[in-house]
């Protein structure tokens, strides 16, 4: 194999994991603050393409109708917190997590109620042949892909770490409780990780809608490779996800590179599971020490 | 008081609901004859995966049915639909099944979409001994033989010779496959490996992608290294357009070749550009023109076309093709039952069916062929300038 090819094999698996990262980051920033996964966060990468499509079909030009598209997926995961997830929130973490499953089942059969069983198109951002670099040829969507990326795992890292928002953000994660009674306003920090998660996935979704298109039901899949991602990184940190993301996109693309095409979920999850058993909390994660 | 204001309230309910529940079957009962009218139940997917199939396949079986009552029925019989969702589910095919055979009645089942559905209502179909026509495309649907059970897409075993000796013709021998790991996928991917010797082709690389995989290029890239002709793809869904798309992207510059299952608009919208001289085997409904004009086929296929365009806005695809051939057989047969007409009679008739011209072919079902087409059905396309052609 040549060198060429072996950069090929790599660009591939870099672009697909930082689609899986994208999402990932959307399932880490909801757990952070609450500590339920979001198993509606597929459905935001659903919604991000599929709305982008129906604000170009109204006429927007493309970056107004993607910035829309991104939008309105945060008012739909606004939403989906204040009307879906709040009235139970003193249910336990189980019925949460139960009620933003039965959230995607909706979120889906509305979106196919709403835009029909095909799938769309939406054009890409900047035309043009991909661009060869030392043989490996890369798309030009791929890079607006990495960059989103990278805009939003060092916008998220600004925010946890700089920002007395992030900060309330962070304790949450660690006892709602106690952020309670130290005067931080728990609710509205949840609705806005809805918020933010709904943008997150909602990014990815517009973004990969010109390379794959887009349906009702890509939110499914997407969504268990997002979670899969977040899991391996470890839950709860930007920069883990986007680790976790990007080695599971490497180790489906150097699969199929060495292995087999028809083994490479396979080995994708078997990694998964190795890692889980040998650090619980992740690539990154901090494991935490239960005091008594 | 309370008690009879609840009475009034359920009677309401009751009548309420009596009047939407029946007020379908009514309609579509409206003959002056008086005679009890032929039930037939249509098992589609409407939700799920496989709902660009299956609406399609439901808008063209209402269309003709409601054209055959309006020219008087069947033998001064009117015909009666029944609607199941699948939503592209097996069990719930299974389901709809039995409950169009049990509550309904039907002396004949339309179904399913998909073909893991068609297959999951086997056993309802087989204990009520019920003539079964799908419009689903896998080889298993005829290959694994029931008396009961009618086919009328061309399955993989037909289109897979017709399209590698298509390419064989061409000089085109050393070919890179590429299939989903889905239901038709696979069968179409072990279809290419048991048929290409036969065609005199060599499969030199065999890559497959998970539906709902976003990126191919790693596929790609490893078929390249082995330099095929061509690169021979079998997928239904919006995967194949990402195939295309990834290949333009790597400058990976040789014929690309689908399935009947590409014959989509969708396709042509996601792949764009890239969809330039890309080619795939299907039956004539896409270019009728290719019956010849003047030809009977060809009247039958551009009357189906006018009609359902005129009525739905858009050009019938090929599954509403199917939908149309498989009404079209169990309609057809029925006029040709002699007495009384049993499930068993109409099995009969349908297995009798012999030259009848439809828009997916002309089908011909004999004891040990239940699928009936063949491959003087098909032909091949390319795609040019964002259109299909027929490709000389």
């Amino acid at each position: 194999m040549g060198s060429a090819e072996l950069l090929q094999f790599a660009v591939a698996g870099l672009k697909n994991g930082s689609i899986y990262a994208l999402v990932a980051l959307g399932f880490t920033l909801v757990f952070g603050s609450t500590g339920i996964i979001n198993f509606a966060q597929g459905e935001f990468f659903m919604l991000g393409g599929m709305l982008a499509v129906f604000f170009v079909k109204l006429g927007l030009p493309l970056p107004l109708a993607v910035v829309a598209g991104v939008l309105a997926t945060a008012v739909v995961g606004l939403a989906f917190e204040r009307v879906a997830l709040r009235p139970r929130r003193d249910s336990g973490p189980l019925a949460l997590i139960i009620i933003t499953i039965g959230g995607s089942m909706v979120l889906r059969s509305l979106s196919r109620h709403a835009f029909g069983g095909n799938e769309l198109s939406l054009p890409a951002f900047t035309e043009g042949a991909s661009i060869v670099v030392a043989g490996a040829a890369i798309e030009r969507q791929a890079l607006w892909v990495w960059g989103l990326t990278i805009v939003a795992v060092a916008g998220l890292s600004w925010l946890y770490s700089k920002t007395r928002f992030g900060r309330s953000m962070r304790a949450c994660s660690l006892s709602h409780e106690a952020s309670r009674l130290m005067g931080i306003d728990t609710a509205r920090i949840v609705m806005v990780s809805f918020g933010l998660a709904a943008v997150l996935g909602a990014l990815a979704g517009v973004v990969v809608a010109p390379l794959t298109q887009t349906s009702f039901n890509v939110g499914a899949r997407i969504g268990l490779k997002g979670f899969a991602a977040a899991i391996l990184g470890g839950l709860g940190n930007p920069i883990a996800a986007v680790v976790g993301g990007l080695a599971l996109g490497l180790v489906e693309s150097m699969s199929i590179a060495f292995i087999s095409s028809t083994y490479k979920d396979v080995i994708a999850l078997v990694l998964l599971l190795v890692v889980l058993f040998v650090r619980p909390e992740g690539i990154l994660g901090r494991a935490t020490r239960e005091k008594v | 008081m309370g008690r009879k204001a609840l009475a009034i309230a359920m009677a309401t309910v009751l009548c309420v609901a009596g009047l939407t529940l029946g007020g379908c079957s009514d309609e579509s009962r409206s003959d002056s004859s008086g005679l009890e009218p032929y039930k037939i139940g249509v098992v589609v997917s409407l939700t799920g995966s496989y709902s660009g199939l299956g609406v399609p396949e439901k808008k063209a079986i209402e269309l003709e049915a409601e054209l055959l009552n309006e020219a008087g029925g069947i033998n001064g019989r009117m015909v009666e639909l029944f609607f199941e969702d699948d939503a592209t589910d097996a069990a719930k095919a299974a389901a709809a099944a039995t409950s169009l055979i049990e509550r309904e009645g039907v002396i004949a089942v339309i179904g399913a979409t998909g073909t893991g559905q068609t297959m999951a209502m086997r056993t309802d179909i087989d204990r009520a001994a019920v003539p079964q026509v799908s419009m689903a495309g896998g080889s298993v649907v005829t290959a694994d033989f029931d008396e009961l059970v009618f086919q009328t897409p061309w399955p993989n075993r037909v289109v897979v010779p017709f399209t590698l000796n298509a390419l064989a013709a061409k000089g085109i021998t050393r070919i890179a496959l590429i299939s989903d790991s889905g239901g038709y996928g696979a069968d179409g991917h072990d279809v290419v490996l048991a048929s290409a010797a036969a065609a005199g082709v060599e499969i030199v690389a065999d890559e497959t992608f998970n539906l709902g995989d976003t990126d191919m290029t790693a596929q790609l890239t490893k078929m390249r290294s082995q330099s095929p002709d061509a690169v021979l793809m079998w997928t239904a869904g919006s995967e194949a357009a990402i195939v295309a798309k990834n290949m333009q992207q790597l400058g990976f510059d040789v014929p690309l070749v689908g399935s009947p299952g590409n014959g989509r608009v969708e396709f042509l919208d996601g792949a764009g550009s890239a969809a330039d001289g890309f080619s795939f085997a299907a039956g004539k409904i896409l270019l009728p023109e290719a019956y010849g004009e003047g030809s009977e086929a060809f009247t039958v296929a551009t009357e189906f076309i006018d009609r359902y365009t005129e009525r739905y806005g858009t050009a019938p695809d090929i599954f509403a093709g199917h939908a149309y051939d498989a009404f079209l057989i169990i309609a057809d047969a029925l006029g040709r039952v002699d007495g009384d007409v049993t499930p068993a009679a109409l099995r009969d008739a349908i297995e009798a069916t012999d030259g009848l011209i439809g828009v997916g072919g002309t089908f011909s079902y004999s004891a040990d062929d239940h699928n009936g087409l063949s491959e003087t059905d098909l032909v091949m396309y390319r795609v040019d300038g964002g259109q299909w052609v027929l490709d000389e």
